[in-house]
């Protein structure tokens, strides 16, 4: 028996454990011989010897099972050691391109107010005067026209100056209640080292009944989203004047860099102006037709909420598919 | 707008307003601040008494004086040409230390002994007042030798810019800003009275008189004066320089003073421009059209309310006898007439556009005021005026309707102390019913949202709770949200296969687009004031955009460039349409392990997989487009559902020499052919198929794409797909090459015997033959 085992135990290779596999179970194996011997034993003594028999065949198999087990894991070992590579030299061979951060804090953005009921409107770039400026409270001459330098062509089209037209368009087209925005670019003539001839809006307006839609509400949203934005921030709302609502306030947050304690980019005030709202004016809904109806309104630059978000330090170089730019948004 | 804090103190009492809570209270009521500077004037900088002043014996443009600092007389030697005109100076003593880190020591100036430093104001880190040591006298305040000169309020003042909101031309003054403080701040405003002294009984009319021609709508107010000398108090001249007013002249520099401080438009006119033949002052005032209206003297019009005055009728520093005018005229009737014409407009045309201050009188008396106390002057008695009868706007103001605006309970009384303090009158009318009447000054004012915008503002808006809106839900999904949701797909398969996603102007240049054989605007609907050349025009492709973005990333040595925008694009006549562009300059990969850091180029084949991988499948059929940066004889029309919709073609090669960038594939796509459709799934067969191939030889000239719309005009059942898999070609083969095409064919209804397999391969045989003249290899 020992001899067996030792003969088991002995094989270093499958090659050899088959051989051994052979020369004691096989048909004219040891064991084989063994059981041959059986016939010849005598009645009484015949279970005794066939029980002994089958033990040791057993044991022997274990024996067998478990260096056949070990060998195996060798021989796989042995395999995938002979695979081995060093995984580290191919980390950089993914290649995957990157959205522009812009266009995905516009996704960002748009995917907050979907989430609350908003439809997604769109409308032309090239503008007449009266989606981009009569109708939004801004007559001829109006001195808030300056704040917006124009692109126009020659037949007195001109290129929308914000998004706001959208609204317009959007009220002239559907009964209220509307909820909606209204993301896109838009054009001022404007170009030096925070202005860019394009840029993107973002504008969101809610018309309901009379009565229904008051600051307070826009507080509430406006409070919210900047949040969802911008993370743990305080949000500060100042009176200002935009001709299209009233009241108008512009909506600050506490400075993300220094967190509102005065620093380069906020001038030193703790405070960083990010969007405008207000109320929508009377005039408005009157250019529209809408008749016993309230509603706010707001807009931001996708732009700006884009570089604070991200620390880009320069507007311009969002423009020129600078690929040392974008592959950090990978 | 810039103000200062002791000039507003004049209006209202600030003494327990901290800057700090200034600044708050200004953002609150929205006059955005801007800056705030607090002056802070060094220590040991003193008052000092020039006792003599003499002429230094070594150097002409010195002066050694003696000046008495209180604690003492100290010898100074001083270079300001001024100091022998000087009283009182501000001394920077032994000691002091003056801003940039200057410390005042003991000092010989060619051989004399000076114990400090006579101080001009840029020294002292004020504004600077032109050249020359300051002048003190006692418009800051009693003038105390040795008192520490930053312990007058008026010098150590704190100066604040505000941003102004186009609609608050009542603020465009120190009495304005005030006003609104003392709503805000709830303190009552500091009354201005003043009385002129009896120096001359003289009436006004006497000597002059005014004529209107036409209908008036500006409000004029003229006073007569005769003036010996004229000076300017040192204040003066110091608030104009923190508020940053420029006036040539000392008479200009009080007319800009007493503008800024009331908001009211003054002028000044040398009389003698009104004088007519019979030594009287005759001024005539026409309106010339709605909202013009022309100031006349003897023969020409020296004058246009709210718009400029005639160089030659401003009364100068040596006029004797001058006519003092006060004006207004509304904003809007003012704004749209000089936009009409070809006028010139001169710098109070900022204020009158926005809305002046109507008070004349105020204006007018302060004037006075200040001319009493610093100018030798006679008023003569009386004014000649022409007054608009103006109605004041009415808005009739329901409590409840606030609140609902607001979104939070605002009692009635709380509505009307605010409404007063700002100037607005209010009757009563009922309940929660008010009707206000809004003050000249508020021309912005018209309707019932003005008025809460009035009360939000003083309020603050921060003091409002916030509440989210109760509303009706309702389905909002729209083709708009629709195409926004598949462009973000598109743009994420893009990102997948590599590209960075560009966003660029929608502007090109005209002549790149003609030079290149893109459409163009039409000349009368091209853009009127482009910002530059190569922004002359609304571009009629991305593709040229995406080359200048490769260039710049060769330049910053990018070597593989895989670049796509999804944007507008313009036709002849300015329709816009939207296109998804690809550009992939270079490499087809970075620099690695597995390429041995030797990456292939892009191919046709590889830049058609990587679109493929964002559009899906597509058919590609040699290329109808036609423009300069098409390669030809590499490009195709891009196929979706048996419809062109884009091209992708090889970089036309001398288009990549001119840009100097590497090889380079470019695909431009209508993105409306994109948007994803219905699909219906088809039976899948419970049979098992095969594969077969099929090698013929045909015709160079042949395309794949002619072969292929042979077979699918088989319109064969069991022939599920078919696609070509080797294209051979030697010099045996001449004029012909082999192609390999495979098949699969599988029926819907049972096992495929040889003999199905061979029907319909022979039946492909056929008609390739018959069709493309094909022989079998």
């Amino acid at each position: 028996m020992k001899e067996l085992e030792e003969k088991i135990l002995q094989a270093d290779s499958l090659e050899t454990l088959e051989k051994v596999r052979v020369e004691l179970f096989g048909k004219k194996g040891v064991l084989a011989a063994q059981f041959a011997k059986m016939k010849d034993i005598p009645g009484p003594e015949k279970k005794a010897f066939a029980e002994g028999l089958n033990k040791n065949k057993a044991a022997l198999q274990a024996k067998f099972d478990a260096q056949y087990e070990l060998l195996k894991a060798q021989e796989i070992e042995k395999v995938l050691k002979s695979e081995a590579i060093d995984v580290s030299l191919y980390g950089t061979l993914a290649q995957k391109g990157a959205l522009h951060p812009v266009m995905e804090t516009m996704d960002k953005i748009i995917d907050y107010f979907v989430a609350l009921n908003f439809a997604v409107e769109s409308g032309p770039m090239v503008e007449d005067d009266f989606h981009n400026f009569e109708a939004l409270n801004l007559p001829k001459y109006h001195p808030a026209r300056d704040m917006q330098d124009t692109f126009y062509f020659n037949d007195g089209g001109l290129l929308r100056t914000h998004t706001s037209p959208v609204q317009i368009r959007t009220m002239m087209k559907t009964k209220p209640p509307v909820r909606m925005i209204a993301p896109g670019s838009v054009f001022r003539r404007d170009y030096d080292l925070t202005h860019t001839p394009m840029f993107n809006q973002v504008e969101g307006l809610v018309v309901d009944d009379k009565g229904k839609v008051s600051f307070a509400n826009l507080k509430s949203i406006l409070t919210d989203f900047l949040q969802y934005m911008f993370g743990d921030v305080e949000v500060r709302f100042r009176p200002s004047f935009f001709p299209f609502t009233e009241p108008s306030a512009e909506v600050d947050i506490s400075c993300i860099f220094c967190k509102g304690k005065g620093c380069r980019v906020c001038s030193h005030t703790g405070w960083l102006e990010v969007l405008g709202c207000g109320i929508v004016d009377p005039n408005v809904f009157k250019a529209v037709g809408y008749e016993e109806v309230s509603g706010y309104a707001f807009g931001l630059g996708v732009e700006r909420f884009a570089m604070l978000m991200h620390k880009i330090p320069d507007l311009r170089s969002l423009f020129e598919g600078d690929i040392r730019l974008l592959e950090q948004f990978r | 707008m810039i103000v200062t804090r002791s000039w507003l103190n004049e209006f209202i009492d600030l003494s327990d307003v901290s800057n700090e809570k200034l600044y708050k209270t200004f953002n609150a009521i929205g006059l955005e601040v801007d800056s705030i500077n607090q002056i802070e004037i060094a220590e040991k900088v003193v008052i000092g008494k020039i006792l003599s002043c003499e002429k230094h014996p070594d150097a002409d443009k010195l002066n050694v004086c003696q000046i008495d600092i209180g604690s003492g007389t100290r010898q100074i030697v001083c270079g300001a040409a001024n100091v022998v005109d000087a009283e009182y100076v501000a001394v920077a003593t032994i000691g002091a230390v003056l801003p940039g880190n200057f410390e005042i020591k003991h000092a010989k100036l060619r051989g004399v002994e000076s114990e400090g430093m006579v101080c001009a104001s840029s020294e002292l880190g004020l504004p600077d007042m032109g050249k020359g040591i300051m002048i003190l006298d006692e418009s800051i305040g009693e003038l105390e030798v040795g008192r520490e000169f930053g312990t007058y309020e008026k010098v150590a003042d704190t100066i604040i810019e505000l941003e102004l909101t186009a609609n608050r031309g009542d603020c465009l003054s120190i009495y304005g800003v005030a006003r609104d403080l003392s709503a805000a701040l709830d303190i009552e405003m500091k009354p201005f009275e003043y009385k002129q002294e009896e120096k001359m009984k003289l009436g006004i009319a006497r000597e002059a008189e005014i004529h209107t021609e036409g209908e008036m709508d500006a409000d004029l107010c003229y006073k007569l004066a005769t003036i010996d000398t004229i000076s300017n108090s040192f204040l003066l001249q110091l608030r104009l320089a923190m508020v940053a007013v420029e006036a040539e002249g000392k008479l200009a520099k009080i007319l800009a003073y007493a503008t800024h401080t009331t908001g009211v438009v003054l002028r000044a006119y040398e009389s003698s421009a009104f004088i007519n033949g019979e030594d009287k002052i005759v001024v005539r005032a026409k309106a010339s059209s709605k909202g013009i209206i022309e100031v006349a003297g003897k023969e020409k019009v020296v004058s246009v309310v709210g718009v400029y005055q005639d160089e030659e009728a401003i009364a100068k520093d040596d006029t004797k006898k001058l006519l003092l005018e006060a004006s207004y005229i509304h904003p809007d009737t003012l704004v749209e007439a000089v936009a009409d014409s070809a006028l010139k407009t001169d710098e109070l045309y900022y204020k009158t556009s926005r809305g002046s201050n109507p008070d004349l009188d105020f204006g007018l008396s302060f004037l006075a005021s200040l001319m009493d106390r610093y100018t030798d002057i006679n008023c003569y008695e009386g004014s000649l005026d022409v007054k608009v009868e103006r109605e004041n706007e009415k808005v009739i103001v329901d409590a409840k309707e606030i609140s609902s605006i607001i979104g939070m309970d605002v009692e009635l009384s709380k509505i009307v102390t605010i409404l007063q303090k700002l100037g607005f009158e209010i009757s009563s009318m009922g309940d929660h019913i008010i009707a206000v009447a809004v003050p000249l000054f508020r021309h912005d004012i018209k309707h019932i949202q003005d008025i809460a915008e009035e009360i939000v503002r003083i309020i603050g808006i921060n003091h409002i709770e916030a509440k989210p809106l109760v509303f009706a839900e309702e389905p909002r999904l729209n083709d708009t949200t629709d195409r926004y949701k598949a462009k973000k797909s598109f743009k994420n398969r893009a990102v997948g296969a590599g590209f960075y996603e560009n966003v660029s102007y929608i502007f090109s240049e005209r002549a790149v687009l003609k030079q290149y054989g893109f459409s163009i605007i039409e000349e009368k609907l091209e853009l009127a004031n482009p910002i530059a050349e190569e922004l002359n025009t609304l571009r009629s492709t991305i593709l040229i955009n995406l080359l200048g973005a490769v260039k710049r990333n060769v330049s910053y040595t990018k070597k593989s460039i895989p670049l796509f925008e999804i944007g507008a694009v313009f036709g002849s006549r300015r329709e816009q349409s939207e296109v998804l562009s690809f550009v992939f300059s270079g490499q087809v990969s970075n620099e690695n392990i597995s390429n041995a850091g030797k990456p292939k180029m892009i191919d046709f084949a590889a830049f058609t997989q990587k679109v493929g991988a964002v559009i899906g499948s597509f058919e590609l059929v040699p290329c109808t487009y036609e423009n300069g940066l098409i390669h030809p004889y590499q490009s195709a029309d891009i196929i979706i559902d048996g419809k062109v919709c884009g091209f992708m073609t090889k970089l036309h090669p001398t288009v990549q020499e001119a840009y100097g960038i590497p090889e380079t594939f470019i695909a431009e796509i209508n993105f409306d052919t994109l948007l994803p459709k219905h699909i219906n799934a088809e039976p899948i067969s419970k049979f098992q198929g095969v594969y077969k191939d099929l090698s013929v030889v045909i015709n160079k000239s042949i395309n794949y794409y002619e072969v292929a719309k042979v077979l699918n005009r088989l319109e064969l059942p069991m022939l599920k797909d078919s696609y070509p898999v080797d294209i051979y070609e030697d010099e045996k083969l001449g004029d012909k090459k082999s192609l390999t095409v495979r098949f699969f064919i599988q029926s819907m209804e049972k096992t495929l015997e040889e003999s199905d397999i061979e029907s319909v391969m022979s039946q492909i045989m056929t008609a390739l033959e018959k069709e493309c003249n094909a022989e079998l290899r």
